[in-house]
């Protein structure tokens, strides 16, 4: 809880026993010693000084201990900086056919499946440089949000991570773009965005929900990268299709025609195996090193410690002075002189005694 | 207290004038010099390592249609039973102890479809939360809900992960369980911990229909939905229904009726679904509350914690240092100045 804005305490409750640090106004740690008359001792500045100073004392290692019982810490600030990197919004297909290999295979032995490699090398991607922001969906008949933008890299790993576990049925490549658009949130000037597709294969755009896209793309403006992970032997993205050159029957060469009329700048990557996959997030990676205003949290910092000096410093005062504790009259009696004093040999009575 | 003899060490200079044996006897003078000792202490022990116990928890939240129900209440306001789950996990996130994991998966359909690995609960509280909220029934990818296959493969799922379970759903089997009811379960009971979380009122509510853009249209009406699951063998009292024919109408010769196409939490199945994988069971009554189940049903695991030993030094340091004021006044009141006793 912050007290003041750069201060705060971790149990501000405890605070409350503050006042138990008036205590040495009233009582003291010092022996009582009964003299006839206080008024028949003159004037002495060292007396009332070292009383003030005995008091101060007292005050300072009571308040000292309860001050560092609350726990005072000076608040973290957050410092908005810039850096290099960008916002990346990550489009990942989880259909079924990802969990093949490059060869069209299910995976045997040290065969890697499309959805293992790009997890493997998503994974390297994200947390290389310190201030990208990340956000993770996935697409399959549905689009699922997984992660929202954030710049806590553990949790989109964590997201990768999941990303090689079986897939669903379907690749409806629309809805999910839709979905990774609105996760850039409000734009913010300067930044870079990327939008990175991630899947196997394409699939037909629904012509109403081409004009709704088309309108997304030109109002958050992203770089757009499609990694095609291109099984061996289906068609490319380039090729033309015998027959009718229609969505239907070339839905990747379509999709790629569509990115391009976006008028964003666009690239796409076919990727036929791992290596290749790896040198195009390097390419994306390269490409996008633009300043980001990032946000950095400066550790709010513990004065714990501090307050344990300060009553350190009091209670040394305190134990000094019960150490130079003397007798005002050297009587073989009980107690006898005023309040005793520090090193010095128990000066003159003070004024009032306690 | 200590009659004040004086020891007669005291040779020339100020330190030998002081009755230095006897202020070290003083017994306000050892206190507040322990006190000083633990002060000391206080500012320079580091904290004592240990271990904490926090879970490591693989969420699946069913996202199924009747998940859409509207029987519970959020601020005064009707909300459905992925609402208050999504607030109730949320609400369960600061609530666990630091270096806790939680991962998130969706159930529809058969299966259990994971969003993220386990997530640890406190540094990357923000992106967790957000997943949580933005968890929709709009992302289920198909429309059934096998609530047994769903659980039995979100256990399966939470081995593989080495997490413990939390599975939230309302129970509702679409279509309704066959005759022969619960499928065997492969696993070993027990052999993955965790709680199934029952969701919903126990009034039967009726469940939101949407269309195709999403946009809700209404209910689900009696003839909507499947009310008996016509697949295997037919039920033990199929003989006695109307127009029952071995061949030719084996369940009876008249449609189902029944209750299917309106919705309360299934207690009872969920209840045995949970004795069949050696799960716990809790109701959702509430955004809060989920944290004491959880717990009790979760395997503890050990996490590096540390014990900060400076609150117990400070305090033994102020009570030390307020006996020694406060002796100083109950003297005061106790031995009264009075001529008399000054020799």
């Amino acid at each position: 809880m912050a007290l003041l804005p750069p201060l705060g305490a971790a149990t501000p409750w405890l605070l409350w026993f503050l006042p138990l640090a008036l205590l040495p106004l009233v009582l003291s740690v010092t022996r009582r010693n009964a003299v006839s008359s206080v008024s028949a001792a003159p004037e002495d500045p060292l007396s009332s000084g070292l009383r003030i100073a005995l008091t101060a004392a007292g005050m300072l290692a009571i308040g000292g201990l309860v001050l560092a019982l609350a726990g005072p810490y000076r608040a973290g600030e957050r410092v908005t900086r810039i850096g290099i990197g960008a916002q990346v919004s990550m489009l990942i297909d989880r259909s079924g056919s990802m969990n093949e290999t490059f060869a069209g295979r299910q995976p045997s032995g040290a065969e890697e499946s499309k959805a293992a490699a790009s997890r493997r090398i998503l994974r390297d991607f994200v947390g290389e440089r310190a201030h990208d922001q990340f956000a993770v969906t996935a697409f399959s008949t549905a689009p699922m949000l997984v992660v929202p933008m954030t710049d806590r890299h553990d949790a989109v790993r964590a997201a990768i991570a999941a990303i090689d576990r079986p897939g669903l049925d379907y690749t409806n490549v629309a809805r999910g773009l839709g979905m990774a658009l609105s996760q850039f949130g409000p734009s913010a000037p300067g930044v870079s965005r990327a939008l990175l597709l991630v899947s196997d294969g394409a699939a037909v755009i629904d012509p109403r929900i081409q004009g709704q896209l088309r309108a997304e793309f030109a109002k958050v403006r992203p770089n757009l990268y499609w990694l095609f992970l291109r099984t061996k032997g289906s068609p490319s993205i380039h090729d033309k299709p015998a027959g009718e050159d229609t969505p239907q029957a070339a839905p990747e060469r379509h999709l790629d025609l569509f990115f391009k009329s976006l008028g964003v700048p666009y690239r796409a990557f076919e990727a036929e195996g791992a290596e290749a996959v790896a040198s195009a997030v390097r390419q994306i990676e390269a490409l996008e090193r633009d300043p980001i205003p990032y946000t950095e949290e400066r550790p709010r910092r513990d004065l714990t410690g501090w307050a344990y000096g300060l009553a350190v410093l009091g209670l040394l005062l305190l134990v000094l002075a019960k150490l130079a504790e003397a007798e005002i009259v050297r009587l073989p009696d009980r107690k006898q002189a005023p309040r005793a004093a520090d090193p010095a040999p128990a000066p003159a009575p003070t004024r009032a005694a306690a | 207290m200590n009659g004040g003899v004086m020891t007669g060490r005291e040779g020339p200079g100020l330190l030998g004038a002081l009755p230095l044996g006897r202020n070290l006897r003083d017994r306000r003078f050892q206190a507040l010099a322990a006190s000083l000792l633990l002060a000391l202490l206080a500012m320079i022990v580091p904290p004592l390592p240990l271990t904490r116990s926090g879970v490591s928890v693989l969420a699946v939240v069913d996202i199924t249609g009747s998940m859409n129900v509207r029987d519970y209440a959020l601020d005064g306001r009707p909300a459905s039973r992925l609402d208050l789950a999504k607030a109730a996990l949320r609400t369960l996130i600061p609530e666990l102890p630091c270096g806790s994991r939680l991962a998130l998966a969706l159930f529809t359909e058969r299966r259990p479809f994971l969003l993220f690995a386990p997530i640890e609960v406190c540094a990357d509280v923000a992106p967790l939360s957000g997943a949580i909220a933005a968890v929709d029934w709009r992302m289920a990818w198909e429309g059934d809900s096998r609530i047994s296959a769903g659980l039995h493969r979100a256990i399966a799922m939470a081995g593989e992960l080495d997490t413990d379970l939390l599975f939230v759903s309302d129970g509702q089997e679409t279509p309704p369980l066959p005759a022969t009811g619960i499928p065997p379960f492969e696993g070993k009971p027990g052999a993955v911990r965790g709680l199934i979380l029952g969701t919903g009122g126990y009034g039967l509510s009726p469940i939101p229909k949407y269309n195709d853009r999403g946009r809700e249209t209404g209910f689900y009406a009696e003839t909507d939905v499947q009310q008996e699951n016509r697949f295997g063998p037919p039920p033990a009292d199929a003989e006695s229904r109307e127009g029952y024919n071995p061949r030719n109408a084996p369940f009876g010769g008249t449609v189902a009726k029944g209750e299917e196409h309106l919705s309360s939490v299934r207690e009872a199945h969920l209840k045995a679904l949970a004795a069949q994988t050696g799960l716990a069971y809790a109701h959702l009554d509430g955004p809060d509350g989920l944290r004491g189940p959880l717990l009790a049903a979760a395997t503890p695991r050990p996490l590096p914690g540390q014990l900060d030993l400076r609150p117990f030094l400070g305090a033994g340091a102020l009570a030390l240092v307020l006996a020694v004021f406060l002796a100083g006044a109950f003297r005061a009141r106790a031995i009264p100045f009075t001529a008399s006793r000054t020799s």
